[in-house]
């Protein structure tokens, strides 16, 4: 919002504040300032001229050869082609190299043959208006008329400078969207006094009033207004001034008017054409379905059952509080008008010109709801405003009032103690009492503090407990001068939470020495990621106002988002390793509050170029993914679990190549590592020169947090020497390794220390449908030295048992 | 002669036959200089070895010379006993000389590293990384855990009662818009949920589950409905800062501030509180820090030599209610640390899009 500070002087005596001054004040007291400009900056730069006469230009006969005096030595030609050029008017004259609105640079220049010397300017020219149809004529000013040559801003005392304030700082105070209330804060900042306004309403006729029923509680109170006799057309200097440095364009005097109100009190309000409404009045109701009516911007709109509309005649006229309509709307010609101050839900409001997505002064101030005893001050005003400009004008009627309102105005109790020991200031009662009272605020002492009257425009929502109060004296008090405290009471660590440290450990881990990337994505997944990772099955939570809209599905896990990745990463590297710890909602197990459960991921993906065909059997993405899985787990503090194939794969895992772990049939399991689902890898892009051997893993943090931690701990370095032992073992093909090494752990009896397969072999010689795994076995026992014979006792027990399941020991 | 050959000689070619004539310290003396000459030609010490079987080995040249004096007669007897001791003593003495100048030869080779060049580039180190929003966060947390604040987790879908209603901003509030809020549909669901807009709804569920007195930290991600560019994301980290308290005043807030700033900026850092306004804190604040980067005006602080760095202020009545507290004894601050904002600030960072971009070219930049 821009104010200016000519208009905040008609509210309070700014002599001697600078602007840099006001706007750091206001900052720090009040509401933030986004900046502060200097109006009309080129007005300074143009001078006033006299013309003294015009001569036609032989060679065309729309332009004239002026002389204006600028108040040099001697006069400036000038040729202009304004019709309303002529000598003896006083004008805006830019002299050659001066600079105007668009980077429009004056120079010497020669039109049909004559040379001129400057330019006459229209008020289009001066950024001040749309009129171009002439010259602008400078007014008279009471001193008489204006001296020659000085600038024209100084001229005519247009010197003023505009602040913006920052809307989002005024969102809790609707008494600030006007300059009166601003020049409020300042007379309290400043200590001054913040002039009367006359807001009683001039005397009304007794004619018929008229007919106002509201049928919408939307509609707390409208107030109409009649007035005969008024003549429209362009506004006063001052008045356009004051508009244009706030950034409103002048259009006619009682449009002006009605936006002057609206921008000094704050109360938005509309001038009907009386004559374009029915006789029966005016009725407040809501929209009906199918509904529509042309707003004064020309557009038709469809309305629906929530917008509320003033209509007349059983038609609408306006959209309360957002825009009036093209048929009523006051002309050149109006001279019988009604004035309409109403107050109408902000809600509604909101809802309307969001939905039109047409915000306007009106429906911003109105979505801050505004007070109901502020359409009468608003009402005065205007007819105060009018009168003083058209003495002529009448009121011919009492004013009509309908709806069901009341006087917001409140009392607030304030302990001194209070004030003091939340803003941890040393500020006495009279101190307190004194700032209040600058606010507006009316203190009377009472029981150990004040009754605190609350003024009409402040008691709605932004003064309604004590607390308020004691903002009110710490921001004008200012916060820079609340001494520092240190927190005192009794510091104890906080309790120790197991999340966070494996969180941290699992981080640690993977960002060190496994060496992945941490990926921070988004919660949204799109729906095509989602398709080409076989993911978009299940229940989503959607959001109802995406950013895209095929970005509303909330993830159910944070595998997809990662591998929508991997594409543009293996374009930069040949291996790829990321992992994010992230979240993912899953509607269909929702608690009993409603809420989706929450479920706390961590997902892994290892990307490499396709393995040689004569690589080891762990040389893969996938074993080498198991291998950094397991090690993580560990890092976590837990044991890493059994891992057997699973029944039914994740859909973006291959339907073989994966493993699910998992600690006991009681626990949930941990997870899973897979190789990626070939029909995945293609639709992502993972074919031809990117073509690549991709492992995934996900494992849930909270089955980890439930599975036994293990802690790490000593384990004494052996007394006795061990005995290394090769065993190869053939077996079906379809017996799993982890089997077969269970099986050489029971044979070993205890004394398995280490266990490591070092080779894989599938061939003809085994016979059909075998394989043949090498382990290098380590026996140690703690209690003596193992022999040869311990060995061959072992390698004894390994057959029987190998022979048990069909497969054998190979000699 | 032949009669007289009383050694053998093993059959090589390079092994020169002879048959040592006159007596036997004459054949010592030849062989040996023989030997010698070949031990300083050897060129390994494989050679050598070589040389060291064939002269002292067990069916070496000095064996069988010691083998054939029970033969001699007696008188030569203890002469060629010594000669051959002393061609061991001599082929061995030289063996050992050439093996220290052949050893010290390699170690000078070793020593010169022909074509050697430091310059050449070292393999990349392949290493991981932590994202840098997490590099903050922990910092962040150590800091706060070690002046006693709990580190809290809220969720991201939220009901809108936590995100809203409960921080004192109901349905008809106007800061409703500002908010730019996400909401969400749950299938089976007839919650109101929405992405929570702020870290915030962490406060009440915070006061609902622990007992006063109390300091936590909630960092985590956040969402706002708005046209992403360079400066502007919807989705971005933050981090709540609660305190729960008899007593607490805008000045222990000030104090809380300031130790925070300093071991963000690692520096004294000069601070000014201004009104803002939050629905749930009252007074409500925006903290300006002296801008750490410049002391005229830079493009960080927009030439204002003031970033502002945080919203604060005093909980405010209704919050402590809704949290199940009575505000006539509790009373406490909270704040909101934008975690993405000082990431940014932090690396110098131009496009907050990069932090979940997930690019391998920006992550590994940390
Ligand atoms: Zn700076």
């Amino acid at each position: 919002m821009f104010i200016s500070m000519k208009w905040l002087a008609r509210h309070v005596d700014l002599t001697g504040i600078t602007p840099e001054q006001l706007a750091d004040d206001l900052t720090l007291s009040t509401c933030e300032v986004e900046g502060i400009e200097r109006f009309a900056p080129h007005m300074s730069d143009v001078v006033v001229g006299h013309v003294l006469e015009r001569e036609q230009h032989p060679d065309a006969d729309k332009l004239g050869i002026c002389r204006v005096d600028v108040g040099g030595d001697e006069p400036l030609q000038i040729v202009c082609g304004a019709p309303n050029v002529a000598g003896g008017q006083r004008v805006a004259v830019a002299t050659i190299g001066t600079v105007l609105p668009g980077d429009f640079k004056i120079k010497k220049s020669k039109i049909r043959g004559v040379e001129s010397r400057g330019m006459i300017c229209s008020v289009r020219e001066l950024d001040l208006g749309d009129e171009h149809d002439g010259i602008w004529v400078l007014p008279e000013v009471s001193e008489g008329p204006l001296t020659v040559g000085q600038p024209v801003a100084a001229a005519l005392g247009m010197e003023d400078w505009v602040i913006e304030v920052d809307n989002k700082s005024l969102t809790h105070r609707p008494d600030l969207w006007g300059h009166r209330g601003i020049a409020r804060e300042l007379a309290a900042i400043y200590e001054r006094e913040l002039l009367p306004l006359d807001l009683e309403l001039p005397k009304l006729g007794d004619g018929e009033p008229v007919q106002v029923r509201v049928e919408d509680p939307a509609c707390s109170r409208y107030l109409g207004l009649a007035i005969d006799g008024a003549s429209n057309g362009a506004s006063p200097d001052w008045l356009r001034q004051l508009l244009l440095a706030v950034g409103q364009r002048p259009i006619d005097l009682l449009v002006d008017l009605s936006n002057f109100v609206m921008l000094d009190l704050g109360q938005p309000n509309h001038a009907f054409d009386r004559d374009q409404l029915a006789a029966d009045g005016i009725v407040v109701r809501k929209a009906r379905s199918g509904e529509r009516m042309t707003t004064l911007d020309g557009e038709e709109r469809e309305l629906v059952e929530s917008d509320l509309l003033i209509t007349s005649g059983g038609a609408p006229v306006a959209l309360a509080g957002v825009m009036g309509g093209e048929g009523s709307k006051v002309g050149d010609d109006t001279g019988r008008l009604l004035l309409e101050c109403a107050t109408f839900d902000a809600t509604t409001v909101r809802r309307t010109s969001a939905r039109l997505a047409h915000r306007t002064d009106s429906s911003a101030r109105f979505e801050k709801t505004l007070d109901a005893t502020l359409p009468a001050a608003a009402a005065a005003h205007f007819a105060r405003l009018l009168q003083g400009l058209q003495p002529e004008v009448s009121f011919p009627c009492a004013l009509a009032d309908a709806g069901d309102w009341a006087d917001p105005a409140r009392s607030i109790h304030l302990r001194g103690d209070v004030v003091r020991r939340d803003l941890g200031v040393e500020l006495d009662d009279a101190a307190i009492a004194s700032i209040l009272s600058r606010l507006g605020l009316t203190p009377t002492e009472a029981s150990g503090g004040f009754d605190v009257a609350i003024p009409s425009a402040r008691a709605l929502k932004d003064l309604t407990m004590e607390r308020d109060l004691v903002e009110e004296v710490g921001r004008i008090h200012r916060y820079g001068s609340v001494p520092e405290a240190p927190l005192v009471g009794a510091i104890e660590p906080p309790p120790f939470d197991r999340r966070r440290q494996m969180v941290r450990a699992v981080e640690d881990r993977l960002a060190g020495a496994a060496r992945f990337h941490q990926v921070l994505s988004y919660s949204f997944t799109p729906d095509d990621l989602l398709e080409r990772t076989g993911c978009a099955s299940g229940d989503f939570v959607r959001a109802d106002n995406p950013v895209a809209p095929d970005m509303a599905r909330i993830r159910r896990e944070v595998l997809p988002s990662l591998l929508g990745l991997v594409e543009s990463a293996r374009r930069e590297r040949d291996v790829v390793r990321l992992f994010e710890l992230g979240k993912g909602y899953r509607p269909e197990e929702a608690g009993e509050d409603g809420m989706p459960r929450e479920v706390h991921q961590l997902a892994m993906v290892l990307a490499l170029p396709p393995a040689a065909s004569d690589a080891s059997f762990d040389a893969g993405a996938f074993f080498q993914l198991r291998a950094a899985v397991d090690d993580v787990i560990s890092a976590a503090g837990v044991t890493p679990p059994a891992w057997a194939a699973a029944e039914t794969a994740h859909p973006a895992a291959h339907p073989v190549k994966q493993v699910a772990g998992s600690w006991s049939a009681e626990l949930e399991g941990c997870g899973f590592v897979a190789s990626i689902e070939p029909g995945v890898a293609r639709a992502l892009g993972l074919e031809g020169e990117l073509a690549s051997d991709v492992a995934v893993a996900v494992l849930d943090l909270g089955a980890l947090l439930a599975a036994l931690p293990s802690p790490p701990t000593y384990r004494p370095l052996p007394k006795f020497p061990m005995v290394k032992v090769d065993v190869a073992c053939v077996a079906p093909s379809e017996m799993p390794a982890a089997d077969l090494g269970a099986m050489i752990e029971k044979a070993g009896k205890g004394a398995v220390r280490d266990l490591q397969l070092f080779d894989v072999f599938r061939g003809e010689a085994l016979g059909e449908g075998k394989k043949s795994l090498a382990y290098h076995v380590v026996l140690q026992s703690d209690t003596k030295t193992l022999t040869d014979k311990d060995a061959q006792k072992f390698l004894g027990r390994l057959e029987r048992s190998l022979e048990q399941q069909g497969a054998a020991l190979r000699r | 002669m032949a009669a007289r050959c009383l050694i053998s000689i093993p059959n090589r070619p390079d092994f020169p036959r002879r048959c040592p004539g006159g007596n036997a310290v004459t054949d010592t003396t030849t062989i040996l200089a023989d030997t010698r000459a070949r031990i300083t030609a050897a060129p390994d010490v494989e050679a050598l070895r070589a040389i060291e079987r064939e002269v002292v080995g067990k069916d070496g040249i000095v064996a069988s010379l010691l083998k054939s004096i029970p033969g001699l007669p007696p008188e030569e007897r203890k002469g060629a006993g010594q000669s051959a001791n002393q061609l061991k003593q001599a082929v061995l003495a030289a063996i050992e000389e050439r093996e220290a100048s052949l050893g010290s030869a390699a170690l000078d080779a070793e020593r010169r590293a022909d074509g050697f060049d430091g310059t050449l580039p070292p393999p990349r180190v392949e290493r991981g990384t932590l994202h840098p929003v997490t590099q903050v966060t922990r910092e962040l947390e150590d800091l706060f855990t070690s002046m006693g604040y709990m580190v809290l987790d809220g969720p991201e879908v939220e009901l809108d009662d936590y995100n809203f209603e409960k921080l004192n901003i109901p349905a008809d509030h106007p800061a409703r818009d500002t908010q730019d809020t996400f909401y969400c549909s749950s299938p089976g669901s007839r919650a109101s949920l929405l992405l929570r807009t702020h870290t915030s709804p962490v406060q009440v569920r915070a006061m609902e589950r622990l007992e006063p007195p109390f300091r936590a930290i909630v960092p985590g991600k956040v969402f706002r409905q708005e046209t992403t560019d360079a400066s502007h994301e919807h989705t971005f980290h933050q981090m709540e800062g609660l305190v729960i308290d008899r007593n607490v005043s805008v000045g222990h807030l000030i104090g809380a501030m300031k130790t925070l700033l300093r071991g963000i900026f690692k520096k004294e850092i000069e601070v000014r509180l201004r009104p803002g306004y939050f629905p749930f804190v009252e007074p409500g604040f925006e903290l300006d820090a002296r801008c750490p980067f410049c002391t005229d005006g830079c493009s960080v602080c927009k030439r204002t030599t003031w970033i502002e760095l945080l919203p604060c202020g005093l909980v405010h009545p209704n919050v402590l209610k809704a949290g199940g507290l009575d505000p006539e004894e509790w009373g406490g601050f909270a704040f909101g640390l934008g975690l993405s904002r000082l990431v940014m600030l932090r690396y110098g960072i131009d496009d907050v899009r990069h932090l979940l971009g997930g690019d391998l070219r920006f992550l590994d930049q940390f």
